[in-house]
């Protein structure tokens, strides 16, 4: 505004041309939206280490196919919140990434997938491809809207070798001992566990596995299948009450709270050797490999989660996610079904499992024994193999087996819980209200 | 038309902090002002900080900060972080927000100056009607109304289109570029209009060659404010759009978080490029970016 | 609009088509949806069936709402604590900024660079100086031997770190404001004050003080309607976390509407904020006569 001098006729020029230009670029954007061209399959992917694996197989099915896929990577820890989002708006994906159970069941209830029951059956090649238990944990009411896209992702209690081997101590077998861990390891001035409280479904995951030592598997199907008062089950109050026992005695030093394991704070954490232990899905592994090659090769190794004295349930007992799936939406016909088919077939190849394999991923087709022995670290792709065979029960994390009004609440209490804010008596009565 | 004249003291009524007004002195204090210098002194030490943060923490390596922490300087200063996000989607998002941008200040600026003139010259109770719904659409918060107005983008079929981002963020910047064209345009002297008249000026003409010219501080401020408020908008783009084709730079960075995760300077290497153009603007454009913000901080 | 009585011309007044376009695209997008968050408050909406109405359910349910209680006195001490910790820092500095001294123009440039940047920039900036482990507050801790650098881990800890990013982001506007308040104060009276034997201290309090009121006002209602909407940075730094300690009404409006999808209720929360929020400032509107001074910006 130095000059005031400024020649009206140019602002006017300025001006009109602004409209012009707001003009067209309003009708330019309103024609260039994804999901608004026919011909296209709209994919959405949770984008993490394993996106790469999407990408060059769309690729590839883009290669041989007329109906072209355009996958499209989300990342961040709201994947879930923005894909529901998505499926309320006519721009819905066409496929997309999913944990089954409850993070489909209202597009179930709303008709909104399409059933791929008969599309498996059909085709033993494409149906029996899957471990049917894993393919089974997807479904609901029997039926199956997702085919497994993923590697198993079993919840395992990560340690560091090195620093177990200077406290001379080994991963525990019980409860008990994972305490006197805890003191050990608050003695040497090294964070027990690291958690990352931030992202309150990793504190979930202990409690997950708390509550399946302590009861078995049945008491959260049973508030999966809608029997909320499971929740008031002793088992459960038993469980919270580990939880908060475990804070207290310092198994997860005094700043899990606020770190956060999206941005890998969690893990940086551990594989710098300030932590002893780190209870996490199976794909941790991976992000060592890929983030500390040192730390994951020399000093990274994994344990089953610890029986507890006197609970019921079976020790061998998995939870975590069987995997992930790809769902259709029910808006995908004619053609485009036909090629959204040929698009999830291409996930039961053995070409696929191997690039999961050289992932370190196990993926989560009948064959994949056979191609153990191609991962790049043989012996923890066994370990995951055999966890996973011989499981009983494999229960799906709870954020993901219960809808989303539940599951919101839910997280929120059990932050609470580990936060101190809730004791275990609340905590329960808390569940209960839901 | 001698616009020069009549312009000065409008210039300075519409600019808050502007220099001072004819006539009067510039405030002094007698003497020094030790306590609100000392104050100022800590405060610039608490902005100081964390901004040499960020800018540090981008020029080192990703394994350098882990190691060393956010306070150390670099060893050697590194520009990979910025290769890095300049070589990624960070391009896409940037074109993006300049699209949201233009169009909403464009679409802002067209609305508000035709209605303001409406509203300031048409001789009828609706007009004001007009403007009363105006000033109370000041109180409505964004947040608020998001659920609504994710219904009606759905509904519009514009959901993940970058339309469904400009035209609530246009309607949520109205309320107050009205009100501030309304004010300076009040301000043009009825004798220029009769001069307009007398040479038979039509309406469009009227704008065009008067009110246009002579509301020019008004129309940068709320068009500075319009262009602020859509390029730092956060939670129409969270809500209302998904895939990478229509990610906005706010989104982007957020985004970020997830993929480059414990890569800190590359993250802050993102909020430090988030910022430049701004900053760039302001160094040009010092004053009308003010009073933009002022009005920012109006809404 | 009282000169355009005395006589008009013939030409040159635009008809009510102008004002059109501007009402009717308000009114889509923003007037609208107001009566339809009236509407959807009193329906069961998960946001991809139809809503149904349920009537006063989510109303009585809000009245009876904990988290809904919680939130709402969050967000009032939210305000009341920006207000009261904000004001002296920023009057203080504003009244500075607006006086002669040397290197005062690069120090308020400088203070003014955190208003450039995006609140999600900020907050991201801010989440990574709180890393317990990695940030500045590991530093912290360690300088002065604490247990713990988990500030954003402790329920106030996560609400001060609000607090203060909220301060940090938006002290150089109001800054600003004061400025531009100090600025208008005529030197005359300084000049009567001195004759008067008045120091430094007692000019403040008598001269420029209550010079200031208008000013006040005009910052007071921005922050107060500030803080009631903050949203942005909860959502990066806490998501409202640990617990519940940081979920303000805004960022509970968003947890349960987009995270739990039950927008029905979330409609009422929404609706409530809007109730809240525009309480608020037309009662200090009321109060403090600030309508009559808007038209003028007089103070700003």
């Amino acid at each position: 505004m130095r000059s005031p001098n400024l020649r009206p006729r140019l602002r006017v020029l300025a001006v009109s041309a602004a409209c012009a230009v707001a003009a067209t670029t309003l009708a330019a954007c309103g024609s260039d939206g994804p999901g608004g061209s026919s011909d296209r399959l709209e994919v959405w992917v949770y984008q993490d280490g394993s996106t790469t694996i999407q990408e060059d197989f769309v690729e590839r099915f883009n290669e041989t196919s007329d109906i072209q896929v355009n996958l499209t990577q989300i990342p961040g820890e709201n994947y879930q919140d923005r894909m529901r989002t998505a499926m309320g708006s006519p721009n819905a994906p066409d496929i997309f990434f999913n944990w089954g159970g409850g993070s489909i069941a209202d597009f179930v209830e709303e008709d909104m997938l399409i059933d791929l029951t008969d599309t498996l059956a059909d085709d033993p090649e494409f149906g029996d491809a899957f471990i049917p238990s894993i393919l089974d944990a997807g479904a609901i009411d029997g039926r199956h809207y997702g085919v497994p896209m993923r590697g198993v992702q079993p919840v395992i209690l990560f340690y560091n070798q090195t620093l177990f081997d200077e406290a001379g101590v080994e991963p525990p077998a019980s409860l008990d001992d994972l305490f006197s861990l805890v003191d050990t390891f608050v003695e040497r001035d090294i964070t027990p566990a690291v958690l990352a409280g931030a992202d309150p479904w990793t504190e979930l995951m202990w409690l997950e596995y708390l509550l399946d030592r302590q009861g078995g598997a049945e008491i959260f199907d049973r508030i999966r299948n809608g029997d909320s008062s499971a929740w008031g089950e002793p088992a459960v109050l038993a469980a919270a009450q580990n939880a908060v026992d475990l804070v207290e005695a310092g198994a997860f030093g005094n700043n899990f709270r606020s770190v956060s394991y999206t941005t890998d704070g969690a893990s940086t954490f551990f594989a710098q050797g300030e932590a002893a232990m780190h209870l996490m899905g199976s794909w941790e592994f991976a992000n060592q490999l890929s983030n500390q090659p040192e730390f994951a090769e020399s000093d990274l190794a994994w344990a089953t989660f610890p029986a507890i004295e006197g609970g019921t349930g079976d020790p061998a007992a998995l939870v975590g996610n069987p995997t992930n799936y790809w769902s259709v939406n029910a808006n995908v016909e004619g053609e485009k079904l036909d090629a959204a088919v040929e698009f999830l077939k291409l996930h039961a190849s053995e070409d696929y499992a191997s690039a999961l394999i050289a992932n370190g991923d196990i993926p989560t087709t009948a064959n994949a024994e056979s191609l153990l022995d191609e991962a790049p670290t043989p012996e923890y792709a066994r370990f995951q193999y055999e966890m996973v065979r011989n499981a009983p029960s494999f229960t799906l994390s709870w954020d993901q087996a219960l809808p989303a009004d539940q599951s919101t609440p839910m997280i929120d209490n059990i932050e609470k819980l580990f936060s101190g804010q809730l004791s275990a008596e609340q905590f329960v009565e808390a569940m209960l209200n839901l | 038309m001698s616009t020069e004249t009549d312009l000065r003291p409008e210039l300075a009524r519409d600019t808050p902090p502007a220099p001072p007004v004819r006539g009067r002195r510039p405030f002094r204090l007698p003497k020094a002002n030790y306590p609100a210098g000392i104050g100022a002194f800590v405060w610039l030490v608490i902005v100081i900080v964390p901004l040499y943060i960020l800018v540090a923490s981008t020029l080192q390596s990703r394994q350098e900060y882990l190691d060393n922490g956010p306070l150390s300087l670099p060893d050697s200063i590194s520009f990979d972080s910025y290769r890095q996000v300049l070589e990624g989607d960070f391009p896409r998002y940037l074109l993006n927000t300049l699209i949201v941008t233009a169009s909403c200040t464009a679409l802002v600026l067209t609305l508000a100056v035709t209605v303001s003139y409406s509203i300031v010259r048409t001789r009828s109770r609706l007009s004001q009607r007009a403007f009363q719904l105006f000033l109370l659409g000041l109180a409505i918060p964004s947040q608020a109304v998001i659920i609504p107005i994710y219904l009606i983008i759905t509904e519009l079929s514009l959901y993940d289109t970058l339309l469904a981002i400009i035209l609530p963020t246009a309607a949520f910047s109205l309320p107050v570029s009205v009100l501030i064209l309304v004010g300076t345009m009040r301000d043009i002297s009825e004798e220029l209009y009769e001069s307009m008249a007398l040479d038979g000026a039509r309406s469009v003409r009227v704008l065009f060659q008067l009110v246009i010219p002579m509301s020019r501080a008004g129309i940068s401020t709320a068009g500075v404010f319009s262009a602020l408020s859509a390029w730092n908008g956060f939670l129409f783009p969270l809500i209302l759009t998904q895939s990478r084709e229509t990610r906005v730079l706010t989104l982007g960075l957020y985004d970020f978080v997830g993929e480059f995760r414990v890569d800190i300077p590359a993250l802050l290497a993102a909020v430090v490029l988030s910022i430049v153009p701004i900053f760039t603007a302001y160094l040009f454009a010092r004053r009308q970016l003010i009073n933009g913000l002022m009005g920012v901080g109006g809404k | 609009m009282k000169r355009e009585t005395i006589r008009s011309p013939r030409a040159g007044r635009p008809g009510i088509a102008w004002a059109l376009p501007a009402v009717l695209f308000f009114f889509l997008f923003a007037a609208a949806p107001m009566g339809i968050v009236g509407y959807l408050s009193f329906t069961d909406w998960d946001g991809l069936s139809d809503p149904s109405w349920t009537g006063l359910d989510n109303w009585s349910r809000l009245w009876n709402d904990d988290g809904m209680r919680n939130a709402i006195w969050l967000s009032l001490l939210l305000t009341a604590l920006s207000w009261l910790t904000q004001t002296p820092v920023v009057l203080l500095l504003g009244v500075w900024a607006a006086g002669r001294q040397r290197n005062r123009a690069v120090l308020s440039a400088i203070f003014f660079l955190p208003l450039l940047a995006s609140s999600v920039a900020l907050a991201l900036l801010w989440r990574t100086i709180f890393d317990p482990n990695l940030g500045l507050a590991a530093d912290i801790a360690d300088w002065f031997d604490l247990d713990n650098a988990d500030l954003l881990g402790s329920s106030t800890g996560a609400f001060a770190a609000i607090l203060f990013v909220s301060g940090w982001q938006f002290a150089p506007f109001h800054m600003l404001i004061y400025q531009g308040g100090a600025r208008q104060i005529p030197q005359s009276l300084y000049d009567a004050a001195s004759i008067d034997g008045a120091g430094t201290v007692r000019q403040f309090f008598h001269v420029t003080l209550p010079q200031l009121r208008n000013t006040i006002v005009t910052s007071t209602v921005l922050m107060v309607v500030g803080a009631l909407t903050y949203f942005d940075v909860v959502l990066i730094l806490t998501r409202g976390g640990p617990g519940d300690a940081t979920a303000i009404v805004p960022y509970l409006m968003y947890e349960t509407g987009f995270r739990a999808f039950d927008l029905g209720y979330a409609s009422a929360v929404a609706a409530a904020l809007v109730i809240v929020a525009t309480g608020t400032s037309l009662l200090l509107v009321r109060l403090t006569g600030f309508n009559r001074m808007r038209s003028t910006r007089e103070g700003m």
